[in-house]
Order: C-alpha cells, then structure tokens, then sequence
C-alpha cells in the first residue's frame, strides 16, 4: 500500500496535470455537465413550442412561446415581479443602511461580534420559519391586530387595507403583507454587503469632510454614500434575485394573483407547458444578468 | 585523506525557460563535497531557479543536473537526499518545534522514541535545546530560522540548500548567523549550497561563490577570485565597491587598453610618487575610516583611507598612489 | 471605518431595533409553542403549557420527517465537503484554463432561484432515469452545498504557504503523506466551518427538495404543508422552533470556528 501511494505520488509530480484532473473530474462532471447540461436543456426547450391541440411539445425552433410572455395575462405576472423586487429592494436598503452604518462606524469589539451575529443568525435561519412566522403575526387575530387595537389605531389598518391592489382581505393576504415578509426575509442580505463596504472607508475621511466645512447631511451626500454604494449593489444583487425568483411567499402571502416563480412551477407539471415554463425562467436569469453587469461596472463585486 | 573529493552537484549546459525567457541559460556548474557554495547575484539573475533545480521543485528545460554522480531527472523531491531551508522557513505552525524537527523523519517511519531523540539532539546543535514543545508562532525570527535548519539537517541530507537564509534577519543577527552557519557546515562536512544578493554574506561564508547575472554564470571562484580580480564591470560594481577605471585611465596607469578596477582601500595618500593628482571633491567619515572622491579627469576615484590619516581638506589637491598588483585588468568588459 | 465619537441616539436605537426585529418574529414562534390556544396565533396567548411538546414527539409523520432531513443533511454534507474541497485544492494550486468558471459553476445552483435549480435537477433525473428516492434529495442538496464549503476552504487555501508544502515534499513525504500531515489539519477548521454551514443549509432547503424529493418529506417539505393545509397549528410550532436550535447550533459553530480569520464562514452567502 506504501509502496503504491510512493509510485501514484511520482507519477503525479511527473505530471501534475493528472492530480489537476483527478481532482477536478468529479465535482466538474457533476455540475458542469449535469446539473449545467439539464439547465441549458431546460432554458433550450423555451425555444420550443406547445402544440395547441395535442399538448405536445414540438421540437421546433421558434420564437412563438416568448411571444406568449407577452400577452397581458402573461405580461403583468412578470411586471408584477419586478415591481415587487424593485420595491422589496428599495426598501430593504433603507432599511438596512443604518443598521450596517451603525455596526460599521460605531460597533466595537464584542458589539461588533454580537451586531455581526445578530445578522448571520437569522441570515442562516430557517427561510420556512420565518414565513411561518410571519403568517402567524399577520393573521387577523395576530400581534399586529392586537398592537394596533391597543392603540387604538385598528382603524387604519383596516384602512389600509382597502386600498385597491395592495390591499385585501387581511395583511396576511395581501401584498402589503407580501412586501413586508420579502423584506424581513432579504434584510440580513442587504446588511451584511452595506457594512462590509462602510468599513472599508476610513474613518478619517468623514472627519476630514467635517473638517473641510461639510455640514453632516453633505458629508453623508458626497462621501458617505457614494462610497457605500457598491455595497448597497451588491446587497440589491441578492434581494432582486430572490424576490424574482420567489414561488413559496407569493403563495403563502399572496392572493391568488402569480409571480413569476408561481406561473414556472404552475406551467412544469406532467400536464403543463414546459416551453413557457421555460420561457418564464429565462427572464429572471436574463433580469439578472443584466442587472450583475451593471453591478460589476459599479464595483459591487468588489463588496461581495 | 589524499582522495579526490567527489562532485556533490554538477551542471551540465543546463537551460530552463519559461516560455520565450530563459531563466537560466547554459549554466555549468560543478559544487564540491564538502564545501560551502554561495550563488550571488541580483534579484532575477536565476540563482533561485538553479536552486530550485537541485531541490526537484522545477525541471531543466535542457542539459543535466547530476548529484554525486546520479542523473537527477525523473527524481521527485521527496526522494533526493537534498533538504532545503527556505527563505520563509515554512515552518509547520501545527507541530511544536520537535515536531518539525523530526517531520522528515516520521515520513520515512521511524518511531517517535528515535526520532524524539534525533530532534532533540539536532535542536541541541542549533542551541535551542528546550525550546521542544514551543510552537512555530511563539519564536522569534533567528529561533524559526534555526528550527528550519535542524529541521532540515537532522535527516543528514548530502546537500543542504539555503534559500537567502539570513535575509529576514536584523544586522546583529545576521552576522552571529554567518558564523554559525561557517561553523555547522565545517563541523558536518555536508556540502552547503546557499542563495543570496548580498555579496558581504557571499564573501565572508563560502569557500567558492559563483556570480550570477541573466542566468547565466558571469564569474565562479573564491571570495577573494571574485573580489580582487573581477573578471567584469558587472562584478566589479556589484561585489563591493570599487573604482570601475575606463581603459584610456587604464591605460595611463600603464595597465593597457583595458577595462580595470581598483579597490578603494588599496589606494595610498602620497606627494612624491602619486601615479596620479586630482582634487578633493567629497569627504564622508565612516567610522572605520574616511572615504573620499578624488576627481582625475572626468572620473571620480574613491580611496578608503584608514583612521589616523590626516584627511585632506575639500578642494585641495592630492597625489594617490597604490601596488602595481591592485590594479586588477578586467579580461572582459 | 471606526469613529471615536458616540453615535447619534436615533441611529443607536434605530440600528438596535432593526437588529431586535430580525430576531423578533422567530422569538415569537417560540412563545407560540407554548401556548394553550389551539388555533394558535392569538396574542396574546391565553395561557402557556408544555403539552404541545408531548404532542409533537407522538407524531410518528413528524420524527420520519427530522429523520429524514438530518439523513440527507448528513450526507449531503460528507459529499458537499469531498467535491468542494477538490475543487478548492485545485483552484487554489494551480492555474488552468478555465479557473475563474468553476467559481461560477460552483456558486450558479445557489445564485440561480431555487425553482430552477430545482427542475433542472428533476429533468437531469428523469433523463437518468433515476427514481426519486432519498439518493436524488441528497444529490440535489449536495449540489448546491458544494459553494458553501469550496468558499471556506478556497479562503483557508490562500492562507497556506505554498513553501509548506514544498518544505514537506523536501523532507521526503509523498503526496499523500503531505495531504495527512500538513494540508489536512490546516484546513481542518475551514472544512468544518463549511460542512456546519452546509448542513444548515441542508436542512433548512425547501425549494430544491419539493422538486427532487417524490413522496417524501423532509422536515421542510412538511412545515411547508402545514403551512398551506394546517393539522395542528401548536405542533407546526414546536417542530418550527426545534428547527431554529438545531440550525442555530452549527452556524455558531461554524462562526468560532473561523473568526480569527480574515474570512468569516456565511460572511457571504
């Protein structure tokens, strides 16, 4: 047995490209030709067409399943999306900004270890759970309903509640509830980026900029921002792809109306039309690609 | 005694490149048994690929390395009797230090009691004898750097490599290293092969060094080959500093038309027989002496004159002199 | 970039509520756990008791569900850690044509929405005529796992001098003995760090497993039909919470693993 592993062990400094291909086959074979394979697979059969009658796919090249992306019905599915992803995504920034700029600029020591695992924590945690949660805290007789009710402020929830398109039957049911669960689940997403590229500014660039006659708010406008930019993109990368992406939370939260991940898991059944489920997929991943060169000129990889 | 000594390295018209550059170029080269060889030149000169030839980290692209007469083509690393100490020590930070020590010894099989003992004797050679169950970590650089030579000998390897070992050292350090270095090689009697860009280190160490420039060897001799009669302006300027003298100078100084070189410590105030008058333009006080610039023409001389010489005053005008013999002629250019 | 100053009160508040309302609603599930209500999300709860606990453990569909997710965790976890650490011992050495893609191989079935990872997945098995079994759960876990340990080891990698490596080869041990002696117990921590985190992710993952999983359930998969066709509300809470600790343990883990690095295991997802 020694005496194989010395022979192996030669042969591999004589050829050192052998140990590169021992040790590249397996996890190369498995993702780049499986798991790579059946994706291009399945984005090639968006090519493809249903035949109306038969409900057989044709394997002709044509152009006519994307064509049905855009129909209305078709159309305000993916509009919805991106609407939900830009708005979840704003939000979710201005949200997170603070917190990373607080645990960036003024968090030391164990603080910083407990702000920094106090975002990894849930970061990690559970996806299901805490939808679960939240289902729970926006039903109707939920700690919000009772929040509210105890200040007197039931009213307005039920207020908000009519409003057309965002409202509906209770928070839990709606896409106000639908934006709020989006950005609890993403905002971990977003810190982390945010804070990682606040702490590569130096401390003594905002003194400075105080020290040049900034006032705070043009400080923040010409230093502070610009420079944390890349991290809010790259923290933007995650919440968008996510959001567009998305089937289970649009489904627990949602009225019936779709998302884009619904209408693909809707159209792959055995019964379906898997050339527009298909069709469906590419514009997360055409969205998204877009979107991460752009990123990429802004420096956001460099955050990551 | 009386026996020929036998050639621990050779290199035979030994190439390697790298692509279109040619890191080493035709090298030949043949180490003693027994000696302490130094390869001096400038960072990029191939004195580390030559190393790293030996030690079986790279290949020749053509000619061949022989050690103690076997081809060593086609024989990893692990299996020369060559050990390497390199220029970060590359100590193993999970082991204590006789651990390390013993690594190559655990590799080969031999039990822990054995190879315990060896460390521990070999530690005591390098004077870190209690220093055992410390970690890398916890030593401080000249520590490290003696671990990584125990660690290296104590498998009695028949060449040892020195990857500019003293070059993370402070200058105390450094030359109490020199000396140890000298003295552990002639204590042993294995052949030291060893790197540098230091030429103090190459000149006060080795029995032979060989001057490396563009891979190739410019020059290979004794430290005193090398100092007093450069064979170059290369290793002229870059062994020590010396006078480099122009061949119409040379020529003057009734050495021929050639290129020549003069030591600064072997030139004589004087005022009858100066071989040459000039003025004093620079003065700097060394400790050890006073170097100054005398201007001959369009060339500035240095002379090194030692402490209690009168030093001249700036601007006055000096006669030098020195032996027929200092003034070495360059064979080359 | 550290400030000496003290930080404006609002932004102190604010940065601490944020951070108390992510963990908030998952504190909440644990109060829920207790409650005495049935229907269960009532607040506030009209009682507390620890029958629900009793109640959970009877489920025989409850234990085959963790049973089943700490299975496939495991591993998952054992063939994520194998294929990222080759690949990252192969990034890290060499350079070859085509190193800069298998980052991006190995990141796109994480990168990619679950939904398509998922039905590629389901489409490569169907093609391979491979029944859905617990196999195709882990190979679909084991997959997008890979990214999570190749991250911590690849980073690990870059610490280790390559002069270590050689300095073992010098003194006479062979490839293999320089994996055991050296490499191994360097990297040790990373590959820990990163399996702990891979099999959080594991038994968290919903998406992916509905789409390779056939008639089983993980424990996700379970906690996503409660949440759509409810049995026992309490029940869904109590498994909901084990849930939290049992992941909250290894990304701890894996934390104190790694911080005295300069990369932190999860810092980037």
């Amino acid at each position: 047995m020694a005496a194989l592993a010395d022979r192996l062990s030669d042969t591999f400094w004589r050829r050192p490209r052998l140990l590169l291909a021992l040790l590249l086959l397996p996890p190369v074979l498995w993702l780049g030709v499986i798991y790579v394979g059946s994706l291009f697979a399945l984005l090639l059969q968006s090519f493809f067409s249903i035949d109306e009658f038969s409900g057989l796919v044709t394997y002709e090249f044509t152009l006519k399943t994307y064509a049905e992306l855009l129909i209305p019905a078709n159309f305000d599915i993916i509009l919805r999306t991106f609407l939900m992803a830009t708005v979840v995504t704003i939000a979710s920034a201005i949200i997170a900004f603070p917190i990373a700029y607080y645990a960036a600029r003024y968090a030391k020591g164990r603080w910083k270890a407990l702000f920094y695992l106090g975002v990894m924590l849930p970061l990690w945690s559970s996806y299901l759970v805490k939808l679960y949660a939240w289902k729970l805290i926006l039903a109707k007789e939920g700690i919000i309903t009772w929040l509210l009710d105890s200040v007197g402020l039931l009213w307005l929830l039920d207020k908000i509640l009519t409003i057309p398109v965002i409202g509906g039957p209770s928070l839990s049911v709606s896409y106000i509830g639908m934006f709020l669960v989006f950005v609890y689940v993403w905002l971990p997403f977003m810190i982390l980026p945010i804070q990682a590229s606040l702490e590569r500014v130096p401390g003594n660039l905002i003194e400075a900029s105080g020290d040049l006659g900034a006032s705070n708010a043009q400080t923040f406008r010409h230093v502070i921002f610009p420079l944390a930019l890349p991290g809010i993109v790259a923290g933007s990368i995650f919440t968008f792809s996510l959001t567009l992406g998305d089937y289970i939370i649009p489904g627990v939260i949602g009225s019936s109306r779709n998302f884009i991940g619904m209408a693909v898991n809707a159209h792959q059944g055995t019964a379906g039309n898997i050339p527009l489920a298909a069709a469906f997929a590419v514009v997360p991943i055409v969205i998204m690609v877009i979107y991460l060169s752009i990123a990429r000129k802004m420096g956001a990889f460099d955050a990551l | 005694m009386g026996h020929p000594m036998a050639t621990a390295v050779e290199f035979q018209n030994v190439s390697r490149s790298f692509g279109t550059i040619k890191a080493v170029d035709n090298v030949d080269l043949a180490i003693e048994e027994g000696s302490f060889f130094a390869m001096l030149g400038p960072s990029g000169s191939g004195k580390t690929t030559c190393l790293r030839l030996i030690s079986g980290f790279d290949q020749p692209t053509s000619g061949q390395i022989r050690i103690f007469g076997e081809a060593s083509e086609g024989v990893p690393p692990n299996r020369r009797s060559v050990n390497t100490v390199f220029q970060d020590y590359a100590l193993f930070p999970h082991l204590n230090v006789r651990d390390n020590v013993a690594y190559g010894l655990m590799v080969k099989g031999i039990d822990k009691a054995s190879r315990h003992k060896s460390a521990e004797d070999m530690l005591g050679l390098v004077k870190l004898n209690s220093f055992g169950d410390r970690k890398p970590g916890q030593l401080s650089g000249g520590q490290r750097q003696r671990v990584a030579l125990a660690r290296a000998l104590v498998n009695k390897p028949r060449v040892l490599l020195l990857d500019e070992p003293l070059g993370a050292l402070d200058l105390k350090l450094r030359e109490a290293m020199q000396d140890e270095l000298k003295s552990l090689q002639q204590a042993l009697g294995i052949t030291f092969v060893f790197v540098t860009h230091d030429q103090g280190e190459a000149l006060s160490m080795a029995d032979r060094v060989a001057v490396f420039n563009e891979g190739r060897i410019v020059q290979e001799g004794t430290p005193s080959d090398i100092y007093d009669r450069p064979i170059n302006r290369f290793v002229a300027d870059f062994v020590g500093s010396s006078n480099i003298l122009a061949p119409d100078l040379v020529a003057r100084f009734g050495g021929g038309n050639v290129w020549g070189s003069l030591r600064p410590e072997s030139i004589r105030l004087t005022e009858k027989s100066a071989i040459v008058r000039g003025a004093v333009t620079t003065s700097r006080y060394l400790g050890a002496g006073t170097r100054i610039g005398v201007m001959v023409g369009e060339t500035e001389i240095a002379a090194l004159l030692p402490t209690g010489t009168a030093v001249p005053a700036q601007g006055s005008d000096v006669g030098l002199t020195w032996d027929q013999d200092a003034l070495h002629l360059m064979g080359q250019g | 970039m550290p400030s000496d100053q003290r930080a404006p009160l609002p932004l102190k508040l604010f940065a601490i509520g944020g951070l108390l309302f992510l963990h908030l609603p998952i504190l909440l599930i644990f109060l829920y756990a207790f409650t005495t209500e049935d229907k269960s999300y009532q607040f506030p709860p009209p009682g507390l008791t620890l029958k629900w606990f009793g109640v959970a453990m009877g489920r025989p569909d409850v234990w085959q569900a963790l049973w089943l997710s700490v299975r496939v965790g495991a591993i998952a976890t054992i063939l994520a850690i194998i294929l990222g650490t080759l690949c990252a011992a192969a990034v890290s050495r060499a350079k070859f044509f085509g190193r800069e893609t298998i980052s991006l191989l190995v990141i796109l079935p994480i990168a990619l929405p679950g939904i398509i990872t998922g039905i590629s997945l389901r489409s490569a098995f169907a093609l391979m005529d491979i029944p859905f079994s617990t196999w195709t759960i882990i190979l679909g876990h084991a997959t997008f796992c890979i990214v999570v340990v190749y991250n911590n080891a690849v980073a690990r990698f870059r610490r280790l001098s390559g002069s270590m490596v050689e300095a073992s080869s010098d003194l006479g041990a062979n490839t293999f003995q320089t994996f055991r002696y050296i490499i191994l117990p360097n990297i040790g921590t990373a590959l820990l760090a990163g399996g702990m985190l891979a099999f959080a992710l594991s038994f968290d993952e919903v998406i992916v497993t509905t789409f390779t999983a056939g008639q089983q359930q993980t424990l996700p998969i379970w906690m996503l039909e409660e949440l759509v066709r409810p049995r026992q509300r309490p029940v869904t809470n109590v498994v909901a919470m084990i849930v939290v600790l049992v992941t909250l343990l290894p990304i701890l883990a894996a934390y104190y693993l790694t911080r005295d690095g300069d990369n932190i295991a999860g810092g980037g997802k």
